[in-house]
């Protein structure tokens, strides 16, 4: 029962920071809704059973990602406060927004899967997990790691793109 | 089977590839040995089939050189046939045509393309005699189409001249549309025979009218392309503009052979002619009226070589009056006689040009008689034959032909006589006018002109004496009693028979009349003439302007034509249909572009937005239609 | 419900992007559309009890953590030429 409340408490503050992000102005702001958001989403997944997933979303995504961005929100010194908040383009883009939504629903409520009643007891084991990345996803795994190493060179590029012109 | 008439063709055409391809590098000596000498071999292996012919006793010579194709089971082949009329053409051709190149030797000899001139009347040489001796009308026609090509080159010899070189187009062009006629007689044959041998057709003929097809339209037909090439009305005006060209291709093409290629090609399918009572008629027309039409033109023309082409055109009329009544034999006797004399004519007239260094205005002439004598005597015996005095040639066949217009039950009438004497008698009044103002009276002459007259050379005399002396002998030769089997003289109702020496008398009398004519108004001061000439100023305007038929062709056919072409097809489909669509397709594509562009703004909310109604789209259409 | 909460997520995301102005902030309502993925994966894992979901919920951090380190630089490079962060004063590539 406890744990319904909960769920809908992160759901909840979820919403709301995501809804924030699209309102505050400064940047800095946005940034601490935004880890707002995904905290709660952390909350979200532990309460699912999958602490896993729950721990990596902190450590990776608020540790990393949102410092990351935190730094360079620091670093670009915005003192362009007046500047507006909203593109030529708020109306279309609401009014979009809700058509893509009505459809999205539409279509998704038809067929949404029917949530197995055996596995509605099953908990998220992290065994089963494990082997299931180095068996059955050892591709991915592999070709992630590729990714990541192609990440680096291409910031190492962009860092030497970077000092060119001062260097 | 021999091939005596594949040599004879083939002879000249020789003679025009070497002339044209090595003439220029190997000299003059070298053209005019080949240039005359090829010719004079073709004139003698003529003699040679003529001789065969008459040892078989007239029948025909076939040979067959070349089978071209095979369409359909029906095959066209180059062949040859000499029966009699054949031989009495390939002789004046060879025969005239090789006087004729022998003459050119001394006319041209000054000329810078010595060469290409040779060349070209080889070539004329070769088209002609496919023309006389093909067997079909295949055959015939590209002959037909080669002598005007020829004629096209040699009018527009000179062609630095922008006028000689629109003279030698006007040719073409007036031949051709004569050839469209000629064309649709073609392709009616065919249709009705399946094949286009002469004698073969002839021969369907004989028997009588045949109902697959009309002889009185193929008649026609054939006679329009004849009207093209022998220069009838309508298509008449190219042949006064074709005197720009030399003077000897003015005597051979325009006076002796090409000319009569009409003629012959309507004595030729004389089986046709045979049984279709209207195109006769027509023909007998067209061919008095032209000659009385060119006739009257010819008394006040001033050209000395103007006058002689206005009297081709009416000698080509008379010649057509003989073929409109059935007298086909008469209409190459005189075809062949003013083969000698016209072409005498014509290079008499070169002679006295050369003579005067190249004036040809008869008003400025006068008084030639004593200082070039040969000249003088040779034209003036020439022009005694054309306006028909005895014993010479003209005085036969001309008598001829008036006595069948007038009696003849094919035709004949005395409408016909009528118009076709009033012709004889005017024929001799110019003739004679042109004898006179060239070579009698005081000199009119410019006095450079004056100090450069002097005899023409040998080669240019001699063929003059030559001609002449044809001219006077030629009409002794029985041609069309020669030419019965194959052509047969019309029949002639019995009570008219008795007229014939009183028709006799009578053209005597018109000649005499017109040289008398001649003295009485001209002789003295000419002040008689000139008077006459102030008398009657609107005849005299529209006379001398050829009855303005040029400028109506103008008026009428020309300038609209010009203006559709320019505005119709030029203005309005070529630059605005044609360039427009393509040009328009073009901007479309670029203005479809630059509308497209506008969506780049480089904005990348735009962008974003756009991705998001691209995936509303897709997915409300996959599950609309999913 | 969670579906309905993940659809929310993206759907705010996608706006954000749409309608903000600010370029790091553009970054940062992607990376709330990743999180929004995110959360609808792990629920359908935990309905159907399939490790797939999972597994492609830890592929898609390592992913979202690439573009960020990727990302950033670009956005710094581009505001050093410029001094603004503004996305208007980025339509070079119009036309």
């Amino acid at each position: 029962m406890i744990e319904a409340l909960l769920l809908y408490l992160f759901a909840a503050s979820a919403l709301v920071a995501a809804a924030l992000m699209l309102v505050l102005q400064h940047p800095m702001r946005v940034a601490l809704a935004l880890v707002a958001v995904m905290l709660s989403l952390a909350g979200v997944y532990a309460l699912l059973g999958v602490h896993v997933i729950a721990v990596f979303q902190v450590l990776i995504y608020v540790g990393a990602v949102m410092v990351f961005i935190v730094y360079a929100i620091m670093l670009l010194d915005v003192r362009e406060l007046s500047v507006r908040r909203f593109s030529a383009w708020l109306v279309p883009g609401i009014a979009g927004l809700l058509v893509f939504l009505a459809i999205v629903a539409h279509g998704i409520w038809h067929d949404l899967p029917e949530p197995s009643a055996a596995a509605a007891g099953t908990r998220f084991n992290l065994n089963e997990f494990s082997r299931a990345f180095l068996s059955e996803y050892w591709l991915h795994f592999e070709l992630t790691s590729v990714l990541l190493v192609a990440a680096i060179v291409a910031a190492l590029a962009v860092l030497r793109v970077g000092r060119r012109p001062h260097g | 089977m021999s091939h005596a008439q594949s040599l004879m063709v083939a002879l000249p055409l020789a003679g025009f590839l070497l002339n044209g391809l090595g003439g220029n590098v190997l000299g003059k000596r070298f053209v005019s040995f080949v240039g005359c000498g090829l010719p004079i071999i073709a004139f003698g292996v003529a003699l040679q089939c003529l001789a065969d012919l008459t040892a078989r006793e007239g029948t025909p010579l076939v040979e067959t050189a070349y089978a071209w194709t095979i369409i359909g089971g029906r095959s066209f082949e180059i062949a040859f046939y000499f029966d009699r009329l054949t031989a009495v053409m390939a002789l004046i051709v060879t025969g005239v045509g090789s006087l004729i190149h022998i003459y050119s030797m001394g006319y041209m000899k000054d000329d810078a393309s010595y060469a290409r001139y040779f060349a070209y009347l080889n070539l004329f040489l070769f088209f002609m005699l496919m023309l006389v001796l093909g067997k079909s009308l295949l055959v015939l026609f590209v002959g037909w189409e080669g002598v005007g090509l020829a004629s096209y080159l040699l009018i527009g010899f000179w062609f630095e001249d922008a006028d000689k070189a629109r003279a030698g187009k006007k040719a073409f062009i007036t031949n051709r549309i004569g050839d469209a006629g000629f064309l649709l007689g073609m392709f009616v044959l065919f249709e009705a025979f399946g094949t286009l041998d002469m004698d073969v057709i002839n021969g369907a003929f004989l028997g009588g009218p045949i109902s697959a097809v009309s002889a009185s339209l193929v008649g026609i037909l054939l006679f329009i392309g004849a009207t093209g090439k022998s220069a009838q009305i309508p298509l008449h005006v190219w042949l006064p503009d074709a005197m720009a060209g030399p003077t000897p291709v003015s005597a051979l093409i325009h006076a002796a052979t090409m000319v009569t290629a009409g003629v012959y090609l309507v004595a030729r399918m004389s089986g046709i002619y045979l049984h279709a009572a209207e195109a006769s008629a027509i023909v007998a027309a067209i061919g008095a009226t032209t000659a009385l039409f060119a006739a009257t033109i010819a008394i006040v023309q001033t050209d000395i070589k103007k006058v002689l082409a206005y009297s081709t055109i009416s000698q080509l009329g008379f010649m057509f009056v003989a073929l409109g009544v059935g007298a086909y034999g008469v209409a190459i006797f005189h075809l062949y006689t003013h083969a000698f004399f016209k072409a005498c004519l014509f290079l008499g007239a070169g002679s006295v040009i050369h003579a005067l260094g190249g004036e040809q205005d008869i008003r400025k002439m006068g008084g030639l008689a004593r200082k070039i004598p040969v000249t003088f005597a040779t034209f003036a015996v020439a022009t005694a034959a054309i306006a028909g005095l005895p014993p010479l040639a003209g005085f036969f066949s001309k008598d001829e032909i008036l006595w069948f217009a007038f009696a003849s039950s094919r035709g004949g009438s005395p409408l016909l006589y009528g118009v076709a004497a009033g012709t004889a008698l005017l024929t001799s009044f110019y003739m004679f006018r042109l004898l006179w103002l060239t070579f009698f009276g005081a000199s009119r002459m410019t006095p450079e002109a004056a100090r450069h007259v002097h005899e023409s050379p040998m080669p240019m005399t001699g063929v003059l004496v030559v001609l002449a002396v044809l001219s006077a002998i030629g009409g002794f030769l029985p041609v069309p009693h020669y030419l019965e089997p194959l052509l047969p003289l019309p029949p002639v109702p019995p009570e008219l028979q008795h007229v014939e020496t009183t028709l006799v008398f009578v053209s005597v009398a018109l000649a005499l009349a017109g040289l008398v004519g001649v003295v009485l108004v001209y002789g003295g001061t000419g002040e008689r003439a000139a008077r006459l000439g102030r008398n009657f100023p609107l005849l005299h305007r529209v006379l001398f302007g050829k009855y303005f038929v040029d400028e109506a062709y103008d008026r009428l056919i020309t300038r609209p034509l010009y203006w559709i072409s320019d505005r119709v097809f030029l203005r309005l489909g070529d630059q605005r249909i044609l360039d427009g669509s393509l040009n328009g397709l073009a901007a479309l594509g670029q203005r479809g572009a630059a509308l497209l562009s506008r969506i780049q703004t480089g904005s990348l909310h735009l962008y974003a937005l756009l991705v998001v109604v691209g995936i509303v789209a897709s997915l409300a259409w996959s599950w609309r239609h999913g | 419900m969670l579906i309905a909460v993940a659809m929310a997520l993206f759907a705010l995301g996608l706006l954000g992007v749409i309608v903000r102005r600010n370029m790091l902030v553009m970054l940062m309502c992607m990376e709330l559309m990743l999180n929004g993925v995110n959360l609808s994966l792990v629920t359908f894992a935990q309905q159907t009890a399939s490790a797939a979901g999972a597994v492609l919920v830890l592929l898609v951090f390592v992913v979202a953590t690439a573009e960020i380190a990727i990302a950033i630089p670009i956005v710094l490079l581009l505001v050093r030429r410029k001094h603004v962060m503004d996305l208007g004063a980025y339509a070079d590539l119009k036309g």
